[in-house]
């Protein structure tokens, strides 16, 4: 098999790849928020529950959490998630990665000055009002860098999806290795994904500096 | 002294503040009355309860007890507040000026300024009209489009002037506003302070700047340990004390 047939024959697997990276951003970035906001909540019964969730999903591996979706159904209650492996991969990629969002959103929001809320209450600004437009845009900005790198890592974790046998791009390329005998289609695989990375890279680049208006 | 020596209606009444943090008691039974076109400046050392007091004042601390009223209307009566909306609705009759500004970054000058009265029901035009007429009263006419981080501290703290007033306050409260300056940018924030005050402006100053407080107030309160140790016109307390503790602290800051 020619470097080039090989290439093509990825590349088929690159719009699954695409799609585990996407919808997991998707589901993964307001999930983040929501395990932020309980994690920080007064309540000490939802934070601590949910700072025990958060540890374990930090503490295990992802390609575990992976199999646990996929196959632990199936062996628990004797059905599977779905026929589409699609779907219990992006339900394990959007909850792990929900965790570590989680985390960069909590530091980001306890990051701000306590001058900032005090403003806004004396200003008459309602907490919802405080947070969203207050609080919320300057966090983006400060944990703006710690999210291009989880979304870097995010591209290069999609290989993980090769262990439940998602036809994305490096499973196709690890059964070509497989049966031609080959190295090569690791090497395809090393180019595609540092060619995604350039571009999130990019794409990441122009966000951080479009929030740099201000200081 | 009595109200006959300070005639005028009260904007503020405060009665009998209590306030404790976790069982150290920061203030005991305080109790001071603002007239209205009056100004009030507040002196004592470090830790001695002031920013404690204008923080219960404006709600951002829950005071354990006592009374606060804004033309004589309970906001908090016997240690109980108000209900959420009737605080929101007082909080229209007090701005807070914070020693560090406390500007929103990620809003230019007049965004700062003129975002809050619309949150009251202003038109977005009418607040940026009145935001620039504040701003040219500052000193800072054309820095309109400028974010805080653009501005010296001097015109920060202006610019958090100007917020406040922008929601027409009956009374302004400064925490300490000139302490996070060089001491070369003092001037021009402690000048507008003073402009306010001749144009009658009810104010409440927390200062260590003691000529400052001596020339712009009514009265001056003299705070420690949580209790007011002395007050007065501020020939009497600032240049005649009667207590012990005052004068300690008057000579020491001399120095
Ligand atoms: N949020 C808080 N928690 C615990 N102690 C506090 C808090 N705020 C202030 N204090 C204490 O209350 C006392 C008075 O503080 P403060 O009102 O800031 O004094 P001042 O403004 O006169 O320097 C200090 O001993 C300070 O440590
Ligand atoms: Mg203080």
């Amino acid at each position: 098999m020619s470097f080039f047939s090989m290439m093509l024959k990825m590349s088929e697997g690159l719009s699954k790849t695409c799609a585990i990276f996407f919808l997991t951003l998707l589901f993964s970035l307001p999930l983040g928020m929501l395990v932020a906001l309980m994690r920080m909540s007064r309540n000490r019964f939802i934070s601590t529950v949910t700072r025990g969730i958060i540890s374990v999903l930090r503490g295990t591996p992802l390609m575990l959490q992976l199999l646990a979706v996929t196959y632990g159904p199936y062996y628990l209650f004797g059905f599977s998630v779905s026929r589409n492996k699609l779907i219990p991969v992006v339900i394990a990629f959007a909850i792990n990665y929900a965790a570590y969002f989680a985390e960069i959103y909590r530091g980001g929001i306890e990051s701000i000055p306590k001058g900032q809320y005090e403003a806004a209450q004396v200003l008459g600004y309602s907490r919802l009002r405080t947070f969203l437009r207050i609080i919320l845009p300057q966090v983006v900005k400060r944990i703006m860098p710690s999210i291009t790198n989880e979304v870097v890592t995010l591209v290069k974790d999609t290989s993980i999806a090769f262990t439940v046998s998602y036809q994305e791009m490096f499973t196709i390329g690890k059964q070509i290795a497989n049966s031609q005998t080959s190295f090569l289609p690791f090497v395809v695989a090393g180019i595609f994904y540092f060619a995604f990375n350039a571009i999130v890279d990019f794409g990441m680049g122009r966000v951080e500096k479009r929030l740099n208006y201000y200081r | 002294m009595t109200q006959e020596t300070r005639p005028g209606t009260p904007v503020l009444e405060l009665r009998n503040i209590e306030k404790s943090f976790s069982g150290s008691t920061v203030l005991r039974d305080i109790s001071v009355t603002v007239n209205r076109g009056n100004v009030v400046s507040i002196i004592g050392p470090s830790g001695s309860g002031k920013s404690t007091l204008l923080r219960c004042a404006s709600f951002l601390e829950t005071a354990d007890g006592g009374d606060i009223l804004y033309d004589g209307e309970y906001a908090m009566q016997g240690g109980r507040y108000a209900d959420k909306d009737m605080l929101w609705n007082f909080r229209s009759r007090f701005g807070l000026v914070f020693q560090n500004f406390n500007l929103f970054p990620h809003y230019s000058v007049l965004k700062n300024i003129s975002e809050p009265p619309t949150l009251r029901g202003v038109s977005k035009a009418e607040a940026e009209e009145k935001a620039r007429l504040l701003l040219g009263k500052m000193g800072l006419s054309g820095r309109e489009n400028a974010y805080p981080y653009q501005l010296s501290g001097g015109q920060q703290q202006r610019v958090a002037i100007a917020r406040a007033l922008a929601l027409e306050p009956e009374i302004l409260y400064f925490d300490e506003p000139t302490s996070a300056l060089d001491p070369e940018l003092t001037g021009e924030v402690l000048k507008v302070i003073r402009q306010l005050a001749d144009e009658k402006m009810t104010m409440v100053i927390v200062t260590h700047e003691m000529a400052f407080a001596r020339a712009v107030s009514e009265w001056v309160v003299f705070m420690d340990g949580g209790v007011i140790v002395e007050e007065g016109p501020p020939d009497l307390v600032l240049q005649n004390p009667e207590m012990e503790r005052t004068r300690q602290f008057l000579t020491n800051y001399e120095k």
